[in-house]
């Protein structure tokens, strides 16, 4: 997976936090895929695969908001309540009013850039803590869900391009074209790194997984109904935002105001406005998230953008080895963390085991994960505390 | 990561057959109202495994989360499910497990709630605007003249509930019929014992004690937040409320004074209608004949539907209906409260 940490510096404890950030989220996912599969052999099959891919795109979605809101060191727990109400807002602006799809997509979205603007302003002009700023929405945007709602309590998705984002999959002879295309385009990648001279193992490793791993999770997923189009959609989502993250002057911003916001706006970025963007990108997302659920489930209800999609997407990002203490972190463990905690809930509902037990082993992970984040922080600051700024 | 995966996924061969009996689902939607972990779930597990000891039950409980739902119906068909017995979280948004369903060839048979607009093979549940009548009849008889000069408090069930529109669409006939006054009238999401609890005080604060003679609530959980609310709000005497299922804690309460009535329904007798038709489902891919007493259009043809009778349960006859089917023991219903069960005639 790409560039986990952005600094790089010397000390041997620093390459252990290094390996434990990188390599520990993948390493869990092996050994709950591991586990589950000795347990019960149908958790690796195309059906189970596809089905988890299906389950974990919606906090998936949302869980890259929560990383970047976590780069700038802030948490947003309203993403659960702001992806329900931009749901409903879908929903109602497509069945109730007649709003063509688009249009209606558009219209949640909008509200959800709304919801994190609030939130943005509040935390940059008023300097109020995040975790009661988005605390104070997640309970205000779940009251403005059961008022879009009205009387009926759900709402259904009949729209067929709605209906579709979730229902569709890629018929196999395109999914073979796409995956070889990318594997082709990995392997051009690995070829120029390679003449150029740039052989570090970091570098050329996402481009070789890339090159064998297309054609074989298409082999997968063409066992059984094709690649989802939601599992595109995500991945797009995922690179769009990696790239923003990692190659644009905001994400360079962002990290920058994680690891040290004084020295940041001594530096001259303007922090108030990226951190208002970046409330605004993470609640926009949490709508994508949203829509994606809404798309699957074909209704919006009640329980729609509750706390446990909230708590879902934190757990996926944090799980995913983006840092609780900001300024360190990678888009792409929102996949991750996603997978794994997806993983958990698809085993252990295959497993036949009750909701309790499904809690706990999140709950678990969870604490492993942040367990690392720490040991990782503070081997970091032991090994440089000139280059690392905390 | 995904790539290793492949591999080992093709050292295993993809997706076993089942070996041995056949593997029933019974997806059940919530944990808040007693009946479907302590009644449904065990009469369906033995049931089944009476007719079929080699077969397995696979069983769920949604806590009543549609989409939590969804996953477990796939979890249960990536399992090797042969039938899903399905008694949904939300009527409108589980067509899509029946539509996954059907498309895996696996029968679905709708439990208690029906789904709408796929198909569903069989359907098993009580004829529920009788309950809403039974419960109606039951409020207006106990508040008799006082319907004069005071109101009722109403409060039905969840609205993603098609059921609750029945219980509510039968209780309206009666209510209607006799000129009732209906001082706040309640959809309890959820179905929910606290928002039931909320609403009462609601009512109670807007309404004033003095005014309420009776409380319509569609279920015992429900009942026992309203009568939780009105405790606490000091009416005393309490005024008649309703209730259904015949939860263990709702008898009590009938035993008590607190609660005038509920409906008995025999979860028992639903479950294990629900297991031998979902074995025959798959062992012959048919629904037995001269089970079905009626059919439904649920939007995407007719549904054989079993409708089974309800009983009212009040004081006087909690000896003959819940204990004597051996719903509760004397025993659970009577614990400290022996004098209380003499009057009302219950004993071993």
């Amino acid at each position: 997976m790409a560039a986990a940490h952005h600094r790089a510096g010397p000390g041997s404890g620093r390459i252990a936090g290094r390996i434990a950030n990188r390599w520990g989220a993948p390493a869990g996912l092996a050994t709950i895929w591991l586990v589950l599969t000795l347990i019960n052999p149908r958790f690796l099959s195309a059906v189970n695969l596809t089905n988890l891919v299906l389950q974990i795109v919606a906090v998936g979605a949302i869980a890259v908001g929560v990383v970047l809101v976590l780069l700038i060191g802030e948490i947003d727990l309203s993403v659960g309540a702001v992806s329900g109400l931009g749901a409903a807002v879908v929903a109602v602006a497509s069945a109730r009013y007649g709003l063509g799809p688009w249009l209606a997509i558009l219209a949640g979205l909008a509200v959800g850039a709304l919801a994190g603007a609030v939130h943005g302003l509040l935390v940059a002009h008023l300097r109020l803590p995040s975790l009661v700023v988005t605390l104070a929405g997640l309970l205000s945007w779940q009251g403005a869900l059961l008022f879009v709602l009205g009387d009926t309590g759900t709402v259904n998705v009949t729209d067929p391009t709605l209906v579709a984002i979730a229902g569709s999959f890629v018929p196999p002879a395109a999914g073979w074209l796409l995956a070889v295309g990318v594997a082709l385009l990995a392997v051009a990648v690995l070829v120029r790194h390679w003449r150029r001279g740039d052989r570090a193992p970091a570098a050329l490793l996402p481009w070789a997984a890339a090159a064998v791993g297309a054609p074989a999770v298409m082999a997968v997923f063409n066992l059984d109904r094709g690649v989802p189009v939601v599992a595109l959609l995500f991945l797009g989502l995922i690179v769009i935002f990696d790239v923003l993250v990692r190659r644009t002057r905001l994400g360079r911003h962002s990290i920058a105001i994680g690891s040290d916001a004084t020295a940041a706006r001594r530096a001259g970025i303007p922090v108030d406005r990226v951190r208002v963007t970046l409330f605004v990108l993470a609640s926009m997302l949490a709508v994508t998230g949203g829509i994606l659920g809404a798309s699957r489930l074909l209704a919006v209800n009640q329980s729609s953008g509750s706390t446990d999609l909230m708590l879902g997407a934190i757990a996926a990002a944090v799980i995913g080895g983006t840092s609780l203490f900001g300024g360190r972190g990678s888009v792409w463990s929102a996949l991750l963390g996603a997978l794994v905690v997806g993983s958990v809930a698809n085993g252990l509902d295959l497993l036949g085991v009750s909701s309790a037990a499904r809690s706990l082993v999140t709950g678990l992970v969870l604490a492993l994960a942040v367990a690392l984040d720490t040991v990782s922080r503070r081997s970091a600051d032991a090994a440089g505390p000139t280059l690392a700024p905390r | 990561m995904l790539a290793t995966s492949a591999l080992v996924l093709l050292a295993c061969g993809g997706g076993p057959g089942a070996a041995g009996g056949e593997r029933i689902a019974f997806l059940l939607p919530e944990t808040k109202t007693a009946r479907y972990e302590t009644q449904d779930r065990p009469a369906f597990e033995a049931r089944l495994a009476e007719i079929c000891p080699s077969c397995e039950a696979i069983v769920h409980n949604a806590g009543h989360d549609a989409a939590r739902q969804q996953s477990q119906a796939e979890a249960a068909i990536t399992n090797g499910a042969s039938v899903l017995v399905l008694d949904p979280v939300d009527a409108v948004s589980a067509g899509v497990i029946a539509r996954h369903a059907a498309a895996s060839d696996v029968p679905v048979v709708t439990y208690d709630r029906l789904l709408f607009d796929a198909p569903v093979a069989f359907h098993v549940t009580f004829d529920n605007e009788r309950v809403g009548m039974i419960q109606a009849q039951a409020l207006v008889a106990a508040v008799d003249d006082a319907l004069e000069e005071g109101q009722l408090v109403v409060l039905n069930g969840a609205t993603t509930d098609a059921n609750a529109a029945e219980f509510r669409r039968g209780a309206s006939l009666v209510f209607e019929s006799r000129g009732v006054r209906i001082g706040a009238e309640v959809d309890v999401p959820d179905w929910s014992p606290d928002l039931a609890q909320e609403s009462m005080e609601r009512a109670i604060a807007t309404l004033g004690r003095g005014s309420i003679v009776g409380v319509y609530s569609a279920n015992d959980a429900m009942a026992g937040g309203a009568i939780a609310a009105m405790r606490s709000a000091g009416l005393a005497p309490l005024p008649p409320v309703t209730g259904q299922d015949a939860e263990l804690a709702a008898i009590r309460r009938i035993l008590t004074g607190e609660q005038h009535m509920t409906v008995y329904k025999s979860f028992r007798t639903q479950a294990q209608v629900a297991a031998e038709v979902a074995y025959a489902l798959a062992r012959d891919g048919a629904v037995p004949a001269g089970v079905a007493t009626s059919e439904i259009d649920n939007g995407a043809g007719p549904v054989p539907t079993l409708r089974l009778t309800p009983v009212a349960v009040t004081r006087d006859t909690i000896a003959t209906t819940v204990i004597a089917d051996g719903m509760w023991t004397v025993d659970e219903v009577c614990r400290d409260l022996a004098s209380a069960c003499e009057q009302a005639g219950v004993s071993r």
